[in-house]
């Protein structure tokens, strides 16, 4: 965790100061790629506006650059650690976990995911049991899936685990009466709940 | 008279049960974003965007507008019970909420606080009433270069009076109007800011994507990072003797009222200001004008009633410009003209003549939301006492699945899902070093507007900036962008001002 400590707030200011001058470069080089020139006769071209406010924004990096040459600001005079280890730890592992949800959306879909995440993180910063997780993992995802998909009709992406939903779709959009798709919502949100309990009874 | 008849129709809509029970459900949401600590109105608002897809504008911004309200009235709770603000909003009431807690006298506290928010709301939504039809009906006039004036202004009010480190608010403002122009020029046709030739892109970046990403995954790592979990809450016995006794207390508490309702309305109009420079400069006008000045910090109900009625009566206030002029008073208005846009509504004076029943319908919520948000505040107080004792541990992972579906559903892509994790990301990082986000995220509902009047004005001109800067021609113009002029060398006056009158930074 030295690393951590090391990189104090003074160092990420010049640091993150850098990486947006390079970002606003990059933002004037791309905006040159259309006409950034403007006249009476020509009108605007459609690079004109990103071009200057990327050199706005480089001028503006160029001289919080200055003000921590000159120590005028007060995150370059701070020689704190940037984040405390211990914070650390909670934001970088929420941070990856979530790169590794959006990653595992493209393929698992949203809800299998979704079990994934949930269960990984509860059990990494909760100290709820197993039986809590479990239900909480997959009745989360269930309710998403009636929300979105059934109240709000907005399809969520469900990659390679697609096929798995056509039964439930037949059964959403089938000529089923309101009351009884009505009772097989609850049953499955409270699906996870049973489940739990019952192994919970069986390993008993 | 016609106004009075147009708010009763308004009264009406809003109690239709649809939209009352939307407003209900509003303001119980509303007050949760704001009780729990690290989520406010705005990122209420963020997240709850994009289900309203579903419902017919009026009934939408009826539930976001309660939401809003609730928050206002929710950050309250956590300010007192946990010495931690629920929102920016209730910083303010930490500084007298928490002492009073600590002193066993929580539940005068949370009245003050409610009282207090009730108080300023009526006072705002009388003061809104009174004036968005005149104000509405001036901007009438208002043509590409005074609509391109006022945006200008409201960015140059972030500057002047924003207080942060001014290259760096100007490099937010600048970074969510360049995030603005990515996609399709819209009179050329061309592609623009296409990065790595990736599709998504050009269709945009939706402000949704940015908004949900600073205000939902961002202000979740900050939160992670500033708790890590860990909460002291106060004790509190609520019974109707305790409630009495704590109405007694709000006997002394009229001027801090008074300040607050009215200094929060006309603070909460300002574009860069909003509630929480509302709440904390009424708390320490209220402060400097009492007579018990020694006594704030220890714990008085007027140091909780000060800011609660400032912050509930300047969201009220952020609320007119959005209406009238098109022009957002604070971030979540903010977010609440980029979701009117959503919607198919153009913001701006025409909503009063086009869609009335969206606009008084609003209006009338407010007055609904009100009462019913001071009702739900103080019998639901143990409700919400648990539900503070939740660990942030499983709350932090269900905000984090409404932020990744909030982001997937509007544009029903993962590619923003993408950017929003990255915007979260940079702006946690940004935040952490003093960068303000909130005018990245109004520059980014304002940019595309801002664009199409600047580029229409300059069209009227035959390309001449003078148009902006003629008193004959178009004089309302002229003097906006001279004020806005103004607002933005105001800082540059600041160090002079220090040196001529001899004040330090610290104690000027």
């Amino acid at each position: 965790m030295s690393i951590v400590n090391k990189f104090t707030v003074r160092r990420a200011e010049i640091t993150v100061a850098v990486v947006l001058a390079l970002c606003s470069i990059a933002l004037m080089t791309k905006s040159a790629q259309n006409r950034i020139t403007w006249s009476a006769e020509e009108n605007m071209g459609a690079g004109f506006l990103p071009f200057y406010l990327s050199l706005g924004m480089l001028i503006c990096t160029v001289l919080t650059i200055v003000k921590f040459i000159l120590k005028k600001s007060p995150q370059s005079k701070d020689t704190s650690a940037f984040i405390d280890p211990e914070a650390f730890k909670f934001v970088s592992v929420t941070l990856i976990s979530l790169i590794v949800l959006v990653f595992t959306i493209g393929y698992l879909g949203i809800y299998f995911s979704l079990i994934f995440f949930l269960a990984f993180y509860l059990r990494y910063f909760s100290e709820k049991s197993i039986s809590f997780i479990t239900i909480f993992s997959l009745t989360t995802p269930i309710l998403t899936f009636l929300f979105f998909e059934w109240l709000l009709k907005i399809p969520l992406p469900q990659g390679i685990s697609e096929p798995l939903f056509y039964p439930v779709y037949d059964f959403m959009y089938g000529k089923i009466t309101m009351p009884i798709k009505m009772i097989f919502i609850v049953l499955t949100i409270f699906l996870p709940t049973a489940l739990v309990l019952l192994i919970n009874r069986f390993i008993k | 008279m016609e106004t009075f008849g147009l708010l009763l129709d308004g009264v009406f809509t809003s109690l239709q049960w649809f939209n009352l029970a939307l407003l209900i459900f509003g303001c119980l949401i509303g007050l949760f974003v704001g009780a729990m600590p690290g989520l406010g109105s705005v990122n209420g608002v963020a997240i709850l965007i994009p289900i309203t897809f579903i419902v017919p504008p009026t009934a939408a911004i009826i539930f976001l507008a309660a939401v809003y309200y609730g928050a206002m009235y929710g950050g309250a709770i956590s300010s007192v019970m946990l010495g931690i603000p629920g929102a920016s909003t209730a910083v303010a009431t930490v500084f007298d909420g928490r002492p009073l807690a600590v002193k066993g006298e929580a539940m005068t506290a949370l009245t003050a606080a409610a009282v207090g928010s009730f108080v300023g709301g009526t006072v705002s939504v009388i003061l809104f009433t009174l004036f968005a039809p005149p104000l509405a009906e001036v901007a009438l006039r208002f043509n590409a270069p005074e609509t391109f004036a006022l945006m200008v202004m409201a960015f140059a009010t972030f500057v002047g009076l924003g207080g942060d480190d001014v290259p760096k608010t100007i490099f937010s403002i600048l970074i969510g109007l360049a995030l603005s122009t990515i996609g399709l020029d819209l009179i050329t046709g061309k592609p623009r800011l296409i990065f790595f030739n990736i599709p998504g892109f050009l269709h945009g970046i939706n402000f949704l994507v940015l908004a949900i990403g600073i205000y939902g995954i961002g202000e979740m790592l900050w939160t992670l990072e500033e708790t890590k979990g860990k909460v002291q809450m106060s004790k509190l016995s609520v019974n109707m003797k305790e409630v009495g006794r704590a109405f007694g207390a709000l006997k002394k508490t009229l001027m801090a009222m008074n300040i607050g309702s009215f200094l929060g309305f006309f603070v909460g109009i300002l574009p860069a200001a909003g509630a929480t420079p509302a709440s904390l400069m009424s708390y320490g006008i209220t402060k400097q004008l009492s007579k018990n000045s020694k006594e704030f910090g220890t714990g008085v109900p007027a140091g909780v009633v000060a800011p609660e009625c400032a912050n509930n009566s300047a969201s009220t206030g952020s609320m007119l410009p959005m209406l009238t002029l098109g022009i957002p008073g604070s971030p979540t208005t903010a977010i609440l003209l980029g979701g009117m846009i959503l919607w198919g509504l153009t913001p701006g004076p025409l909503l009063f003549t086009q869609e009335p029943e969206f606009v008084w319908g609003l209006i009338g919520s407010l007055y609904i939301a009100n009462f019913f948000t001071l009702v739900l505040n103080i019998a639901l107080i143990p409700a919400f006492l648990m539900v503070l004792r939740i660990p942030f541990a499983i709350l932090a992972p269900v905000i984090f699945v409404l932020c990744v579906t909030g982001g997937y559903a509007p544009t029903q892509s993962l590619h923003d899902v993408w950017l929003m994790l990255l915007f979260g990301f940079g702006g946690y990082v940004l935040r952490k070093l003093d960068y303000p986000v909130a005018p990245a995220v109004l520059s980014i509902v304002l940019g595309p507007l801002a664009e199409n009047a600047l580029r229409q004005s300059l069209i009227l001109s035959d390309g001449s900036m003078g148009i902006f800067f003629d008193f004959a021609s178009k004089p309302i113009a002229a003097i906006i962008m001279y004020i806005a002029i103004v607002l933005l060398i105001m800082p540059a006056f600041g160090p002079i001002y220090r040196k001529i009158f001899k004040k330090s930074p610290s104690k000027a």
